[in-house]
């Protein structure tokens, strides 16, 4: 039998260490529509379909951009779960190379974005609402990242820790 | 009226990149995540560019909305200075003119606005104020090492566990807002009001 999982579903909760019980899981829920809106953005940002965008390459670039961002915990739930993703082993999309830049930039420096990274996206084979997809996907995991990181930094303060 | 280091509190306009969603094209659900997300957002060029994902459009809202605008917790006012402190640290002028327009209206004053225009890392006419501009910098240049250090100063303020998590909210947010409005689109002059 697998040991009892003290975490409920939610990934910030998770991605933080907070359990069900602890004194800042609680806090968090004095904006509990913020927790709800923002596993539900991370749910339809991943699995909504997009025309030529697939489930498995947005996992693609989410793992990558929490790497390149140093977001440890987060880049291995988005591992996680392209590796338990049905279609892991089939071919990314030859647009994927062109997502991953894009993501990096736009992660690293909000500044770089211009026109011509969106022409690379559509010389790359994107539509429009695959490339509003991507771009949603890319800023949401900005601000996810640093909810989990200020949410760490919290409960390192409150158990004393620098 | 502010104008400093290339940023304003005028009112601007935004163009979009990609092709906004025509409304006459619009879906029921599309129409209806526009009314939900904003007043204006039916004539809105980059409400209409983020409609082309209806459901990605209607959560991203509900979580804005609620960070924005709910009663209760930290002051609006703050949430907008945290708003408008990232939106400059990001280099997004529109976010910043429509933001720095938000705390003149809530907080009644614009000396603070001046000063994060100038240098947001040091902004702030209060103790409180200049705490909240360094977590909000914290926030948005180094979330890899945010520790416990960069949340003792908001406790010396006397902000409770709420209003952390208040402004955490409002901080992180704009890393998403910024983002989208930098790389679909750019600012337009500002219009004659």
């Amino acid at each position: 039998m697998p040991a009892a999982d003290p975490f409920d579903n939610d990934v910030i909760d998770r991605a933080a260490g907070l359990a069900p019980g602890d004194a800042l899981h609680a806090a968090r829920r004095f904006r509990a529509k913020v927790v709800e809106a923002t596993q539900a953005s991370h749910d339809a940002l991943l699995e909504q379909p997009v025309d030529g965008l697939s489930t498995a390459d947005r996992l693609r670039v989410a793992a990558h951009v929490c790497a390149i961002a140093r977001a440890a915990t987060l880049a291995k739930h988005y591992e996680a779960r392209l590796a338990a993703h049905p279609d892991r082993d089939a071919a990314p999309s030859p647009a994927l190379a062109a997502m991953l830049v894009f993501g990096a930039a736009l992660t690293t420096d909000p500044r770089q974005g211009d026109r011509a990274a969106i022409d690379a996206l559509r010389r790359a084979g994107l539509r429009d609402p695959a490339i509003v997809a991507l771009a949603q996907l890319i800023a949401f995991l900005s601000y996810q990242l640093r909810v989990v990181a200020g949410l760490q930094a919290m409960r390192a303060s409150r158990t004393g820790t620098p | 009226m502010i104008r400093r280091n290339g940023f304003t509190d005028e009112t601007l306009e935004w163009r979009s990149w990609l092709e906004p969603l025509a409304l006459d094209d619009a879906s029921a659900l599309q129409l209806e995540v526009l009314d939900e997300s904003h007043a204006q957002s039916r004539t809105s060029p980059y409400y209409l560019t983020l409609a082309h994902q209806p459901l990605m459009l209607r959560h991203r809202s509900a979580a804005y909305n609620a960070i924005m605008y709910a009663p209760g917790g930290l002051p609006r006012a703050e949430r907008e200075l945290g708003a408008m402190v990232v939106s400059v640290a990001n280099g997004c002028v529109y976010c910043t003119s429509v933001h720095a327009q938000r705390f003149e209206q809530l907080a009644r004053r614009s000396d603070t606005v001046e000063q994060v225009f100038d240098d947001p890392a040091s902004a702030g006419t209060t103790d409180r104020e200049r705490a909240i501009a360094r977590f909000a910098i914290a926030v948005t240049e180094r979330p890899d090492t945010l520790r416990a250090d960069d949340i003792a100063p908001l406790r010396a303020v006397g902000m409770s566990e709420e209003e952390i998590i208040d402004l955490l909210h409002a901080v992180a947010i704009f890393g998403w807002a910024n983002r989208l409005m930098q790389n679909l689109g750019e600012p337009a002059g500002a219009t004659t009001s």
